[in-house]
C-alpha cells in the first residue's frame, strides 16, 4: 500500500517539470474534440453556432474538466501549500517589525531549548558504560551530623560485614575518590588521576580490561602496588606500546607495577572527585586491601560501596535490609556507629547529580522562555489575525473554505518557525560553549555538542511550536463572523470576549516572567553574599604555586614499618627554607609565604580542646581549620593582625609550639577572655590521638576564606617549623605545600620569568619533585566563582529574556487596545475628558494585567519552592526571600509600566477630529 | 428515453487500454469506437475521458503523440504501451474473475427462486 502511494507520488512529481507543455496539450486536445463534435453536429444539419453550442453542452464543463486533468498530475494541496506561503512570505515582508518579533522570540526559546538539550543528551541521557546499569546502587552513610547533609561513604570494613549479611546485594565493591598523585620514574614528573577500588569492582560493573588482568587484594603493599590504567593513559604514557604490562613507575612513592589497560570507553567511575580532579577522567587505579591494617579501623571514610542488586531486587527492598543491617551495626560498634544510618542510592541517580542539579532549573527556565515566546508570538498572531478580520470574512463569503483560511495562517505561523527555528539551531551551537562552561567538572561535560538527536529535538520543538501559537489564531480565522465583521465601525468601544483572550495570554506572560526572575534574582542574590565581600587577604599581584610532595617516597616521608604512620625527614623543613629563601632572592619578587593549601581551596581539620576548659564530650568536639604556614605567608597575602603578633624567628621548631587563629576562632571559642596565652591541644580525628604538646596561640589575625567563599570557619595556622615528627599516612594535608609570591610590579609581566625560576630552582633541589598549578591568585579567585558566575549569567539572561518579551506581549496588546478604541478616545477627549484620563485608563489596563500576572507567578513560584531549594544552589538566601521577591516584583512592574507608556502617548495624543473620520 | 445504462465504475481505464490495444485512436476516436463497438449501449461521458487519459499518461500505459488526420488537423494520438499492455491483461483478468463470480452468485439465486 505505502510502495504504491509511493510510485504513485513520484510518477505524478515526474509531471512537475513538464507542467507547462501539459498544459498546452490538453488545451489543444479539448479544443480538437469540442471541434470533431461541432463538425459532427453541422452535419447532422444544425447551423455553425448551435452546433458549437451542442458540443459544449455534451462535453460539459471544460474548466471542471481541465482542474480534473490538472488532479493527476499533481497533489493540488501542494500546489495551494507553495500559494500560500508565498502569500504568507509576501504578507510577513509587509509587516517586517511583527515578523522580527515573532522569529525573535521563538529563535531565542528554540535556541536555548536546543542548548540545554545538547547538555541534558550528554550528561543526564546517556547510557552508563556498564552491564546492566540498573541494577548498581551506591549506599552513603547518614544522619550523624558531622557526616554532612551529603553523607559520607562507610569505612571498608563495614562495607565487609554487610556483605556477609545482607541478601539484597549479588556483591559490593568500594571506590575511592579520583584524586591527584604524585607519578615519578617515567618521563616528566607530574600529576596524575589515581582512584582507588577494590579487587572485585571491575567484575561487579561489568568492565574488563582490554588486555592484562585486574590487580589482587594482597598486591597492595606498603611499597609497591600492582595497578590498571586508562586507555588514554596508556597511550599518553606508553604511547601505545604493547609490552606495557609489567612496567613500573612510582605513584606518590609507591612503586607500582601495571597489569592491566582498560577499555579506552572506559574513562573512569567518579562521581565524587578530590580537589584538583573534578570531571576529569581516572588514569590509574590501584588496589585496596580490606585486610591491611588501615582499613580494619573503621575510621576511613573516603571509599564508596557500590553494590549489584541480586536479580528482581528492588531499591525499596535494597533500603529496607540495609535499615536492619544499619541498626545491627549500631549494636555491634556503638563507637563508630551510634546514630549511623545508610542510605541507598541508585547509581544513576548518584552519578547524575551534579548534572542534574545544573540542568534541570535551566530546563526549566528556558521552557519557559519558550512558552513565553509562543503566547508572544500567539498574541501577536490574533491581533493581526483580529486586523484582518474583514479580509477573511470577505473571502469566506466568496466561498474560500475554512480548511483553506487554516492552511494559509498556518503556512504563515510554519514559515516564522522555520525561521525562528533556524536561527534557534544557530544560536544553539553557540549555546553548547556555554553549556560547556556552565558544567565544568561534570563529567563528559566538554562533550557536549549537537548531533543528530539534537537536531531531530529541535526540528520536533518546532514543529509543536508552531502548533502551538498558529493553531489559536487559525481556528479564529476560519470562524469568521461573515455580519459582524463586514459591518464597519461597530464593537469598537466595548473588548469583548475576543480581547479577553489576549488579556490572558499577556498575564500568563507576566506570570512566566516573574517566576524566571525570581529563580535568577535568588542566583544572582547568592553570587553577590559569595563575590561581593572581600576574600580577607590581597589577591592582587600574588602569584601561586604548588610544591606538593609525593606520600612515601622515603626520602621526605619514610613508613614506619608495622604502622601506618610515615615518620617526617629534617629535609622537609630544609627544603622549604631554601626554596622560601631562594624565592624571595628572585628579581621582582616583594615577599614569598608558604601555607599548605591556600584559600580558598580549603584546610585540613582537626578537633581541640582548650586547657584549662572544661573538656568536651568525646562525640562533640570542637572543629578547628587548619593549615601550615611559613612565618613570611601573612604578610605576603597582607592578612590583617588583630591582636598579638604574627610567626616570627621565635617560633623555632625547639622553641614552644605556637598557633596563630582567626577572628572567628577567637570569638567563637573566647567570648569574654583574651586568647592571647591560651594553649590548645590538637587532635588528628580518624586517628583520635592528641598530639604531643598544646600550642599557645600568639596572635588572632583577620578572617579569611579559606574553605570555599562561603562559609567562615575557624580557622587554625601552624608554624610549618613546628610539626610532629611522625604522621598518619592518610594526613596528606602534612606534605601539601604551596608558595605564594607577592611581585614588585604587574603579576602579569613577572609570572613567566619567576615560574621558570622556581621550577629550575625545584629542579636543582630534588629532580623528581613535580611544581604544578601555577597560577595568579586573581584567576584562582576568578576561576573558583566561574562556574557559578556563568550559571548565574545564563539564568540571569533568561529572565531578561522573558521580560522583554512579556513587555513586548504588554505592549502589543495594549497598541491593539488603542487602535481599536480610537475612535471612542476621540470622542472621550471631545467631551473634555483630561489627557491625564486617558494616560490613565491604558495605564489602568496594564497595570491590572501586570498585577494580577505577578500575584498569579509569586503563587507559581511559591508552588517551586521545594524545587528551588533542591536543585538551585543558594548561598544564605532562602527561596521565599522577600527582599529578592520584592525587587524582581518591583522590577517587572517598572519594565510593564514602561511598557504601557509608548501606546498610552499614543492615546493621549489622538485628535479628536482624525479619530471620527478614522472609519 | 430509456435510460442508458451507465459504465461499471473502474471499467472506463479498461475500456480505453482495450480500444487502444487495436489501434492508435484520438480522444473523440476512443469515445466513437467505443460507443460502436458496444452497439450504442456504452457511452462515455466526455468529462471523464480526458482525465482517464491523463491518468494513463502518468502511468506510462499509454503514450501520446502530435499526428495528421485523415481530413489534415491536429490531433492527439493515444497508443499503447508495452506496460499498458500488461495492464490491460491484468485488469482484463481481474473483471473475467468477477463477472463470473456475479453470474455464480446469479444462477445460485436464480436456482432457488
Amino acid at each position: 500500500m505505502a510502495r504504491e502511494w509511493l510510485t504513485e507520488a513520484w510518477l505524478r512529481v515526474r509531471t512537475l517539470g513538464k507542467r507547462s507543455r501539459l498544459e498546452r496539450d490538453l488545451e489543444e486536445e479539448l479544443q480538437f474534440h469540442l471541434a470533431k463534435r461541432a463538425e459532427k453536429n453541422r452535419a447532422l444539419g444544425l447551423p455553425a453556432d448551435d452546433a458549437q453550442a451542442a458540443a459544449r453542452r455534451r462535453f460539459g464543463n471544460v474548466t471542471l474538466v481541465k482542474e480534473d486533468c490538472r488532479e493527476t498530475w499533481i497533489f493540488t494541496w501542494t500546489e495551494t501549500l507553495w500559494q500560500d506561503l508565498r502569500y504568507a512570505a509576501r504578507n510577513l515582508a509587509k509587516s517586517p517589525g511583527f515578523a522580527a518579533v515573532v522569529i525573535f522570540s521563538l529563535a531565542l526559546g528554540i535556541g536555548a531549548n536546543t542548548a540545554v538539550f545538547s547538555a541534558m543528551n550528554t550528561l543526564l541521557l546517556r547510557a552508563l558504560p556498564y552491564e546492566h546499569p540498573e541494577t548498581l546502587a551506591t549506599v552513603w552513610s547518614t544522619q550523624k551530623p558531622d557526616l554532612g547533609a551529603d553523607g559520607l561513604p562507610p569505612p571498608v570494613a563495614e562495607v565487609a560485614d554487610w556483605k556477609k549479611q545482607n541478601h539484597v546485594f549479588a556483591d559490593i565493591a568500594a571506590v575511592g575518590m579520583t584524586m591527584p598523585a604524585t607519578l615519578t620514574g617515567i618521563g616528566e614528573p607530574g600529576p596524575v588521576l589515581v582512584q582507588s577500588a577494590t579487587q572485585n569492582f571491575f567484575d561487579l560493573v561489568g568492565v574488563q580490561p582490554a588486555f592484562g588482568r585486574v590487580f589482587r587484594a594482597e598486591e597492595s603493599q606498603e611499597q609497591s602496588q600492582t595497578v590498571v590504567i586508562s586507555n588514554a593513559f596508556w597511550r599518553r604514557r606508553f604511547e601505545g606500546a604493547p609490552h606495557v604490562l609489567g612496567k613500573a613507575f612510582r605513584l606518590d612513592g609507591v612503586v607500582s607495577t601495571v597489569v592491566g589497560v582498560m577499555p579506552p570507553g572506559f574513562t573512569g567511575f567518579a562521581p565524587w572527585y578530590g580537589s584538583g580532579a573534578e570531571g576529569k577522567p581516572t588514569e590509574v587505579w590501584r588496589p585496596i586491601d580490606p585486610g591491611s591494617a588501615r582499613y580494619l579501623k573503621r575510621s576511613d571514610r573516603w571509599n564508596m560501596p557500590v553494590a549489584r542488586l541480586k536479580p528482581g531486587v528492588t531499591v525499596r527492598q535494597a533500603q529496607a535490609e540495609m535499615d536492619v543491617i544499619a541498626l545491627a551495626m549500631e549494636q555491634a560498634y556503638p563507637e563508630s556507629n551510634k546514630g549511623v544510618g545508610e542510605k541507598v542510592i541508585p547509581l544513576e541517580d548518584t552519578l547524575s547529580k551534579d548534572a542534574g542539579d545544573k540542568l534541570y532549573p535551566l530546563l526549566g527556565a528556558v521552557g519557559f522562555v519558550l512558552l513565553i515566546g509562543c503566547v508572544n508570538a500567539a498574541n501577536l498572531m490574533l491581533s493581526r489575525t483580529e486586523g484582518r478580520r474583514k479580509e477573511y470574512s470577505v473571502r469566506a463569503s466568496l466561498g474560500a473554505s475554512r480548511r483553506r483560511l487554516m492552511q494559509q495562517l498556518l503556512a504563515e505561523s510554519g514559515l516564522l518557525t522555520l525561521m525562528g527555528g533556524s536561527f534557534g539551531i544557530l544560536l544553539s551551537f553557540w549555546g553548547t560553549r556555554l553549556m560547556r562552561a556552565i558544567t565544568q567538572g561534570v563529567p563528559d561535560a566538554e562533550n557536549i555538542r549537537i548531533n543528530g538527536r539534537v537536531l531531530l529535538f529541535a526540528a520536533g520543538l518546532s514543529l509543536l511550536t508552531a502548533l502551538l501559537f498558529g493553531l489559536a489564531p487559525a481556528i479564529r480565522a476560519a470562524r469568521p463572523d461573515l455580519n459582524d465583521a463586514m459591518r464597519e465601525g461597530e464593537s469598537r468601544t466595548s473588548t469583548g470576549k475576543r480581547g479577553r483572550a489576549r488579556y490572558l495570554l499577556v498575564i500568563s506572560e507576566v506570570a512566566l516572567a516573574m517566576v524566571l526572575l525570581v529563580g535568577a534574582g535568588l542566583m544572582i542574590n547568592s553570587l553577590l553574599r559569595m563575590v561581593l565581600p572581600s576574600p580577607g587577604f590581597d589577591p592582587a599581584n600574588v602569584l601561586t604555586m604548588a610544591v606538593n610532595f609525593p606520600e612515601t617516597e622515603g626520602k621526605y616521608l619514610e613508613k614506619i614499618p608495622g604502622t601506618d604512620r610515615n615518620k617526617v625527614s629534617p629535609k622537609v623543613t630544609a627544603f622549604h627554607q631554601q626554596l622560601l629563601e631562594r624565592t624571595a632572592a628572585l628579581p621582582g619578587v616583594e615577599s614569598v609565604g608558604m601555607i599548605s593549601v591556600i584559600p580558598p581551596l580549603g584546610a585540613g581539620n582537626k578537633s581541640f580542646s582548650i586547657l584549662g576548659h572544661p573538656a568536651p564530650s568525646p562525640g562533640d568536639r570542637p572543629m578547628g581549620y587548619f593549615n601550615e604556614v611559613s612565618p613570611g605567608y601573612f604578610r605576603t597575602m597582607r592578612i590583617p593582625l588583630r591582636k598579638g603578633r604574627y610567626f616570627d624567628e621565635r617560633d623555632a621548631p625547639s622553641a614552644p609550639w605556637a598557633v596563630i587563629i582567626s577572628e572567628t576562632f577567637a570569638s567563637r571559642y573566647f567570648p569574654n577572655e583574651d586568647p592571647i596565652g591560651q594553649q590548645i591541644l590538637l587532635r588528628y580525628e580518624p586517628e583520635q590521638v592528641d598530639e604531643d604538646r598544646p600550642r599557645q596561640i600568639v596572635g588572632v589575625v583577620g578572617e579569611v576564606k579559606q574553605i570555599g567563599m562561603g562559609g567562615i570557619h575557624p580557622l587554625v595556622y601552624e608554624s610549618f617549623l613546628q610539626q610532629p615528627k611522625t604522621i598518619q599516612s592518610d594526613a596528606y594535608f602534612d606534605r601539601m605545600g604551596s608558595l605564594v609570591i607577592r611581585t614588585i610590579s604587574d603579576v602579569r609581566t613577572q609570572e613567566a620569568d619567576i615560574t621558570m625560576s622556581v621550577k629550575q630552582m625545584v629542579k636543582e633541589m630534588d629532580p623528581d619533585q613535580p611544581v604544578t598549578d601555577v597560577s595568579t591568585m586573581d584567576d584562582v579567585l576568578a576561576k573558583f566563582a566561574s562556574g557559578y558566575k556563568n550559571y548565574v549569567v545564563v539564568l540571569g539572561s533568561l529572565a531578561g529574556i522573558a521580560v522583554v518579551l512579556a513587555a513586548i506581549g504588554v505592549y502589543g496588546v495594549l497598541s491593539y487596545f488603542v487602535n481599536q478604541r480610537t475612535r471612542e478616545l476621540g470622542i472621550r477627549l471631545a467631551l473634555g475628558a483630561q489627557r491625564g484620563d486617558v494616560l490613565m485608563l491604558v495605564a489602568k489596563l496594564g497595570l491590572t494585567m501586570a498585577g494580577i500576572g505577578l500575584a498569579i507567578g509569586v503563587a507559581l513560584t511559591l508552588g517551586l519552592n521545594r524545587f528551588m531549594a533542591e536543585h538551585l544552589w543558594l548561598f544564605r538566601v532562602k527561596p521565599t526571600d522577600p527582599a529578592t521577591y520584592a525587587a524582581v516584583g518591583l522590577l517587572l512592574v517598572s519594565i510593564t509600566l514602561l511598557a504601557c507608556y509608548i501606546p498610552a502617548r499614543r492615546a493621549t495624543n489622538v485628535d479628536p477630529m482624525t479619530a471620527l473620520r478614522h472609519e | 428515453m430509456p435510460k442508458k445504462p451507465e459504465l461499471l465504475p473502474g471499467t472506463l481505464d479498461m475500456l480505453i487500454l482495450k480500444t487502444l490495444a487495436r489501434i492508435p485512436l484520438h480522444g473523440y476516436g476512443i469515445a466513437l469506437s467505443i460507443k460502436r463497438l458496444s452497439s450504442d449501449v456504452l457511452t462515455v461521458e466526455e468529462g471523464s475521458l480526458y482525465p482517464a487519459l491523463q491518468r494513463l499518461l502518468v502511468h506510462g500505459w499509454v503514450k501520446a503523440e502530435w499526428k495528421m488526420t485523415e481530413t489534415n488537423r491536429r490531433a492527439r494520438f493515444y497508443t499503447l504501451t508495452a506496460a499498458g499492455r500488461k495492464q490491460l491483461g491484468a485488469e482484463l483478468s481481474q473483471f473475467e474473475q468477477m463477472i463470473t463470480a456475479i453470474g455464480r452468485v446469479l444462477s445460485d439465486a436464480n436456482e432457488e427462486v
